[in-house]
């Protein structure tokens, strides 16, 4: 049966899209789109570049406005869910009912603080990006805690404006996501730029309250005017629990991104089942636009077409623009395609069985859709 | 309804074509390039959805 009314809780891309695509597809029931945010919905990928570094309004981050027949509430957040009630209970004591659910409640940053320990810098909404920016503006300094994409980003758009930056991870940034030649690449330029890289294998704990700097596992320790936690992120899942949904790591979806009846989910508080029975998040940008229409079509239609990972993502730091289709980590040395390594321009592809299994555009416009059909494994 | 592109800040990702190819193409080098002027009554909320889908926010949709 069709739904008349719709809440999607979470107005990120994954919430924005699956609401969008609910229209796209002439559903003209009521829709309610709920966010624990203060500002309109934006786009999180400038908030480690442009927003970071000040350059960019915040305005700029904003995503093209939901239509007036799309009820947008913000400031509030979902506190509960009642799957046999159809309700949502929400922060400020009111419910919303539901005949169709879309959880696109996202995830959070990870902190290491102690408890009670007051300063940690993260970088997730809008007003932390903001926050770090105004204070960037007076500091000379900076350590940024976390080599993943995030951590390398930020440890780029800080240094770009200036600051000494110390990048301090658990392994060499980048080199589990990435695989070895491109996290080189990436660790030449990152240094060539002037950023000093420090291993600390067993983490590090934050200094001061407020934070001043940071503790490495060797018992050595570092101080900036500016630390930053880029320490990963967690799924926004705790208001589902006891509701009887699938919860591990992630809201547990089946290949239609559904939870339960009528109640779909889609983003980085998603959790997919692998073939190893694993349940893994794979929180970017493709992914959750890719969700969030999936989602949507099968709150529709229960003969909607199975979601489908689309395997791209990018990255930019350090003067390279990485754009790469395919399955990551890669594992050996690419072949260059067209452009030059030397001129740090080039169309890239990895080999394994059966032929291509990804391709990279390094500093290199190309349509994206042309690169995804590099990949032929 | 009409899209504003701000062709500067388009990145190439192609998140607006692959939602709305009717409003939306990624020309050779990777620059967002509108199908339609003027958008139909029938593509707006495809359009808008498209406009959306953008990572670095580079598309407005003006009703």
């Amino acid at each position: 049966m069709t739904p008349e009314r719709i809440v999607v809780v979470g107005a990120s891309i994954a919430g924005v899209t699956a609401a969008s695509e609910l229209r796209v597809a002439g559903w003209t029931g009521r829709l309610t789109v709920v966010s624990d945010e203060a500002a309109p919905p934006y786009s999180r990928v400038p908030l480690s570049k442009g927003v970071l570094a000040g350059t960019h309004a915040v305005e700029t981050a904003a995503l093209a406005a939901l239509p007036d027949d799309i009820e947008l509430r913000l400031g509030v957040s979902a506190t509960a869910l009642r799957l046999e009630q159809r309700l949502v209970e929400l922060s400020d004591g009111s419910a919303l009912p539901w005949d169709g659910l879309v959880i696109a409640t996202g995830a959070r940053a990870r902190r290491i603080a102690a408890d009670g320990q007051r300063g940690e810098l993260v970088v997730r909404t809008l007003g932390d990006a903001a926050a770090i920016a105004a204070r960037a503006a007076t500091a000379s300094s900076a350590i940024v805690v976390g080599g993943g994409f995030l951590g390398v980003e930020v440890a780029s758009t800080l240094r770009g404006l200036g600051l000494d930056v110390v990048l301090v991870a658990r392994e060499r940034p980048l080199l589990r996501l990435l695989g070895r030649w491109l996290a080189d690449l990436v660790a030449e330029a990152g240094a060539a730029a002037g950023v000093r890289f420090v291993v600390a294998p067993d983490g590090v704990a934050l200094l001061g309250d407020p934070v001043t700097g940071v503790r490495l596992d060797d018992g050595g320790t570092l101080t900036a005017d500016l630390v930053v936690s880029a320490a990963g992120d967690l799924p926004n899942i705790e208001w589902a629990e006891g509701s009887g949904l699938e919860i591990d790591g992630g809201i547990v979806v089946d290949d239609r991104c559904r939870a339960a009846p009528d109640v779909v989910a889609a983003g980085d508080v998603v959790a997919l089942r692998t073939p190893e029975g694993d349940a893994r998040r794979t929180p970017h940008w493709t992914n959750a636009v890719g969700q969030g229409r999936a989602a949507a079509s099968a709150l529709l239609d229960p003969a909607a077409p199975a979601f489908l990972a689309d395997h791209y993502f990018w990255t930019e730091e350090f003067g390279l623009d990485v754009k790469i289709a395919g399955r990551l980590p890669l594992v050996g040395e690419p072949e260059v395609v067209r452009g030059s390594l030397d001129d740090r321009s080039a169309l890239l592809t990895w080999r394994g069985d059966g032929g291509v299994v990804a391709a990279v555009a390094l500093n290199h416009r190309i349509p994206v859709a042309r690169l995804k059909a590099m990949v032929t494994a | 309804m009409h899209i504003q592109v701000n062709l500067p800040a388009c990145e190439g990702h192609g998140l607006c074509a692959q939602v709305a190819p009717q409003v939306y193409e990624v020309d050779d080098e990777g620059y967002v390039r509108m199908l339609v002027d003027e958008v139909p009554p029938g593509l707006e909320a495809a359009a808008a959805a498209g406009a959306r889908a953008c990572p670095v926010a580079a598309l407005r949709a003006v009703p």
